[in-house]
């Protein structure tokens, strides 16, 4: 089964950091990325110390790419860590690495985050529309659709198994072909293709039945 | 020529190149192209800049980790070489390129206010309020020495309400007894908080429901400089922050 763990690895790393693994020589101080992400999911404080050490830096990358430097991207780095350790238990080692894992965690929060400033754009326009009282006031806007249905698709995608999950991600995040993914996991290319076919399937029954209604 | 095979529709909502008879007859089937639509829409939903990978990273600020630390109870640290130095605003300073710094040097709050724009439109409603409800000395429980008594005002006709009132006990400790009169709400929860004038800084102090209730005030925490007692109706989404949704409101007199 080692070719399956194998595939779990290098589908996992699509999110993966460029951090240099450090080899863990016997007894040495420095453990690997995927002891850090061991002792991280068994609740080893110093993981998630080294796992910041190592991957914050990417994943504020990411805030910032998203928020521009300041305190929002700050906090979406800040709430990524806290969730990520409160929620290690959902955190399988064995389904990929770490690193991986808390860029998912960081897209959450920046879906997270945009969620709340539709949320309040749309109560500022209420409390506008209220205050002129026009006639036709009173009406909450809209949900910006897309605000929902990225949550909702960040959260199926976290349902999906390996290796299904890591052929989407590389699709959805790493601009890659299905040639490209094949090439890159090992996996046949009739195989990822009919893997992306049943994700993006999957993805729109999740949005046909929870997500809200487009125009007709 | 027969429809396209439903994996090279899929393909086609990730926005890859079809070979050639197939993208003519996307071109010209109506029913094939509606099925790639229904397939973009996830696509289109996630596959966006700021999700993709890898970027440059940025080191973080140090009051980053020490929020984490702060919230987690951690006390393990990471290298310095993990933090942005504090002079170096640049942010485009990538991991390891910074000098190092002292990590427990600077301990911040867990999370500076992010929204003072909709709390300063809220506080401007309720300027009209203030002082209308300050009654110090107001005698409630003989036992305890009230210092001052605020209404809490319903905020954009809000259904919440209530009074708020500071008390000592004989130990000097202080505690704020809060009565809410307001709905249960689902999915989310009420919080009382003290801010200060500027509604920027803010001292959360707990959970509300509706009712009478006792809130501890941390020791030494001056009122004078938070002087505005806010309820906020806060989602079960794990966020420590203010959400920005306030529904009652009152200004304690000093």
């Amino acid at each position: 089964m080692t070719g399956l763990l194998d595939r779990a690895a290098r589908l996992g790393s699509v999110g993966t950091v460029n951090s240099e693994p450090v080899p863990a020589p016997s007894g040495a101080a420095e453990p690997d990325d995927a002891e850090v992400g061991r002792r991280f999911a068994a609740g080893d404080e110093q993981a998630l110390a080294l796992a910041y050490e190592r991957w914050a830096g990417q994943l504020h990358g990411m805030a910032v790419r998203a928020f521009g430097p300041g305190p929002d991207a700050e906090d979406v780095t800040q709430q990524t860590f806290i969730s990520a350790w409160t929620g290690r238990a959902r955190y399988r080692p064995e389904q990929g690495p770490l690193p991986a894992w808390l860029v998912g965690v960081c897209r959450h929060k920046i879906a997270d985050a945009w969620a709340r400033r539709d949320r309040m754009r749309r109560e500022a326009e209420a409390a506008v529309s209220e205050a002129q009282a026009t006639p036709a006031g009173g009406t909450t806007p809209p949900v910006d659709s897309v605000v929902t249905d990225r949550m909702l698709v960040l959260e199926e995608l976290e349902r999906l198994g390996q290796p299904q999950r890591g052929i989407i991600e590389l699709a959805f995040f790493a601009d890659l072909t299905h040639a490209q993914i094949s090439e890159r996991t090992g996996i046949p290319l009739g195989t990822v293709k009919s893997h992306i076919r049943r994700t993006l399937e999957r993805l729109r029954t999740r949005l046909e039945v929870d997500g809200a209604a487009l125009p007709a | 020529m027969p429809h396209c095979q439903p994996e090279q529709l899929a393909l086609a909502a990730l926005h890859e190149p079809l070979p050639a008879d197939d993208a003519a007859h996307l071109g010209s089937c109506a029913e094939c192209r509606a099925e790639v639509a229904g397939l973009q829409r996830a696509v289109g939903a996630v596959a966006v800049p700021e999700f993709a990978e890898p970027g440059p990273p940025v080191a973080p600020p140090a009051s980053v980790w020490a929020g984490i630390a702060a919230a987690t109870g951690v006390q393990a640290a990471p290298g310095a070489h993990a933090h942005a130095a504090p002079a170096a605003e640049a942010p485009s300073a990538p991991v390891g390129a910074t000098a190092p710094v002292d990590a427990g040097g600077q301990v911040l709050p867990l999370r500076r206010s992010r929204r003072p724009v909709l709390l300063i439109a809220a506080a401007a409603v309720t300027g009209a309020v203030v002082g209308a409800g300050a009654v110090a000395l107001v005698q409630g429980d003989e036992s305890l020495e009230p210092l001052t008594t605020v209404a809490l005002e319903p905020l954009d006709g809000e259904p919440a309400s209530g009074r708020a009132e500071v008390v000592v006990r004989p130990d000097g400790s202080r505690a704020l007894e809060v009565d809410l009169d307001a709905p249960a709400v689902e999915d989310a929860y009420y919080e009382v908080w003290l801010i200060e004038p500027g509604i920027v800084e803010m001292v959360p102090l707990g959970v509300l429901r509706p009712g009478t209730q006792t809130l501890e005030l941390p020791t030494g925490l001056d009122l004078a400089a938070y002087p505005i007692v806010d309820v906020s109706v806060e989602p079960l989404d794990g966020d420590p922050a203010h959400s920005g949704v306030s529904v009652a409101r009152g200004q304690l007199e000093s």
